[in-house]
């Protein structure tokens, strides 16, 4: 090591630039399109949402007209978008609701998954695998098989179901019920994405000492003390970090709920409210200050988790 | 024969104790809530119109029937939907954003874990940030961007496959840059500067070097983006207009949208749709689990 450092020394200052140089002619494209296509735009949405921008001067974008907070104000008075009441929540509230209770379910469940498969049984590797199949299974394809699953023909699974248990005489739209249809898109949420939060909490249990659990049985814990004194502490730090990008994502989705009920019945959450100001009104400035709307709130609520839940968690 | 039962029930008292029990039910509610949609969607891609459409729900078709496949693939079918072009598409689609996102990202990511340069961390970070940007953020601004470009270049935004695979690498190069700059560190470094010292240039360390002790971290890089282009379907929703242009989640889109809905030709696409999807992932999973935790498919 030694020797060949020394036989490298003369030529040193012109090999760290070189280097340097190199680095840079690596990075570039990678940073080129990530900065052109995700970095940029990012900052020009910020000023397409203080601006007129629509279909007739799409081809001269960057001479829109200036009109201050008129696309907000546009936003903030729409029936769409303001709650009025518990029967009309508006896309804020519904937003919120929504990546809310689907990130808790998603995370119960994962939990419950990520426990059974911690247990050493015969199968567990496929049985680990076919509980990946939500996650990895196209959203267009694991959408469609769920709406025609709640299908409001009488041959839809459901409705043949419920029907033949007798607990309904007539088949039933379920995903065209207010309330019933919002309760129905967080239910696919945990279902399509508890693998996640399986993966992530199966491989911090898998790290935990066996010896604190056989330390707490010489104790006389049961199985509930295990698992609220020992599992829960353990799992801790990765359950927030879960939560987190969950919820984050969740926040962001479009496709799924966009797929299950097209955003209707009391299901348009931000995302589509935003697709549709943009590609079915064409009014590009209101759909840009929607998305802004949306990710001030999750940068509050973001600010807000890390600042105080992440601190007491590493403490 | 009657022995052999008796003591198989025997046995199964003597196994079967609570916590079997309610562990067994539970393993099978597990699989079988996961597993049915996926059941229902390749048995309904089987069934005749007057099973689908039927008075009650037909859980077992009563056989293999091809109308909805061939609706989607037999030209001489009244409702020929064509889907070969779709499949076709979606290759065209995914292949090269596959290929292209793990040539870059293997540039970039060698760059990060190996050279020092200035900016490094901060470049690192911002490219991070896209984990923060919703998609439907990004697509107004790059919608009338590229609009307004392809203006000036001469180039159509829409219906314009190679502009999805750009969106398409704009958001799948960051977690592939994570992935693959991680697996970089875990390679050692006196490895490379062994090659080095024997006279080998940066390219051809990281050539014969570091990319065939990277393999497993090539496959899952090409493997989530080959995904994420494969199911996207916000983008190619907005960019593709002409039906011969559509991918296939979009093609599925239109055919359930159809004034006569006809559910088992939805299911016979989806079907198609996800069988590779599902293969891939079974073959690739120890390549791809880490990957999964680490980059999530965003969403």
């Amino acid at each position: 090591m030694d020797t060949s450092s020394s036989a490298v020394t003369p030529k040193w200052g012109t090999l760290r630039t070189r280097e340097a140089r190199l680095a840079w002619l690596l990075i570039t494209p990678t940073a080129v399109i990530v900065f052109g296509l995700i970095i940029f735009p990012a900052i020009f949405s910020v000023w397409v949402s203080f601006h007129d921008v629509g279909l007739h001067n799409l081809n001269d974008v960057f001479h829109a007209p200036y009109i201050g907070f008129e696309n907000y104000i546009k936003v903030f008075k729409d029936y769409a978008f303001k709650f009025q009441g518990m029967q009309s929540w508006g896309a804020a509230v519904t937003s919120v609701v929504y990546a809310f209770t689907s990130t808790i379910l998603t995370m119960i469940i994962g939990l419950m998954a990520a426990i059974l498969l911690n247990h050493p049984f015969r199968g567990r590797g496929l049985t680990r695998a076919v509980f990946l199949f939500p996650y990895v299974a196209p959203v267009v394809s694991i959408a469609f098989v769920w709406r025609w699953i709640l299908d409001p023909r009488p041959s839809g699974v459901l409705n043949d179901l419920l029907m033949r248990l007798n607990m309904i005489d007539l088949p039933k739209a379920y995903l065209a019920t207010r309330g019933l249809a919002l309760v129905l898109v967080i239910i696919f949420q945990a279902w399509r994405y508890f693998p996640f939060a399986m993966l992530m909490i199966l491989a911090r249990l898998q790290a935990i000492d066996r010896t604190l659990y056989e330390a707490a049985e010489v104790d006389g814990a049961n199985t509930t003390q295990k698992f609220w004194n020992i599992t829960i502490p353990e799992i801790r730090y990765v359950l927030g970090a879960i939560f987190l990008l969950r919820l984050m994502w969740t926040f962001n989705k479009f496709d799924d709920v966009f797929l299950m009920t097209g955003g209707g019945f009391g299901t348009k959450v931000l995302p589509v409210l935003t697709y549709e100001f943009s590609f079915r009104l064409f009014d590009f400035g209101r759909g840009a200050a929607t998305a802004m709307i949306l990710l001030l709130i999750l940068v509050i609520f973001m600010v807000f988790y890390v600042r105080t839940v992440m601190r007491n968690v590493e403490e | 024969m009657s022995d052999s039962k008796k003591s198989f029930i025997g046995h199964l008292a003597d196994w079967l104790t609570w916590r079997r029990f309610i562990f067994s039910a539970t393993l099978i509610f597990f699989l079988s809530s996961i597993l049915f949609p996926f059941y229902w969607m390749v048995s309904s891609s089987f069934k005749s119109k007057a099973e689908i459409g039927g008075r009650t729900a037909v859980y077992v078709p009563s056989t293999l029937r091809l109308d909805a496949y061939k609706e989607l693939f037999d030209p001489n079918n009244p409702s020929y939907q064509d889907f070969g072009r779709n499949i076709i598409n979606t290759i065209k689609v995914s292949v090269p954003t596959a290929v292209i996102a793990v040539f870059l990202s293997v540039l970039g990511a060698y760059a990060i874990a190996r050279l020092n340069f200035r900016g490094k961390e901060a470049l690192l970070n911002s490219i991070l940030l896209v984990y923060l940007f919703p998609g439907v953020l990004l697509i107004i601004p790059l919608f009338a961007m590229l609009a307004r470009i392809g203006d000036a270049i001469g180039f159509n935004v829409q219906d314009n496959l190679g502009v999805l695979i750009l969106t398409y690498l704009a958001q799948t190069l960051p977690v592939a840059l994570y992935m693959l700059t991680n697996y970089f560190r875990t390679i050692p470094d006196e490895i490379e500067q062994a090659g080095l010292i024997d006279g080998c240039t940066r390219l051809e360390v990281i050539w014969r070097i570091t990319l065939p002790l990277a393999i497993p971290a090539l496959v899952s890089v090409s493997i989530y983006t080959f995904m994420i282009a494969w199911n996207e379907f916000l983008y190619a929703l907005v960019f593709l207009n002409d039906h011969n242009m559509f991918t296939m989640p979009i093609k599925i889109n239109t055919i359930f949208n159809d004034p006569s809905p006809r559910p088992n030709v939805v299911m016979a696409a989806s079907t198609i749709m996800t069988i590779p999807i599902i293969a891939l992932f079974l073959a690739m999973e120890r390549f791809l689990e880490e990957g999964l935790t680490a980059g999530g498919v965003k969403g």
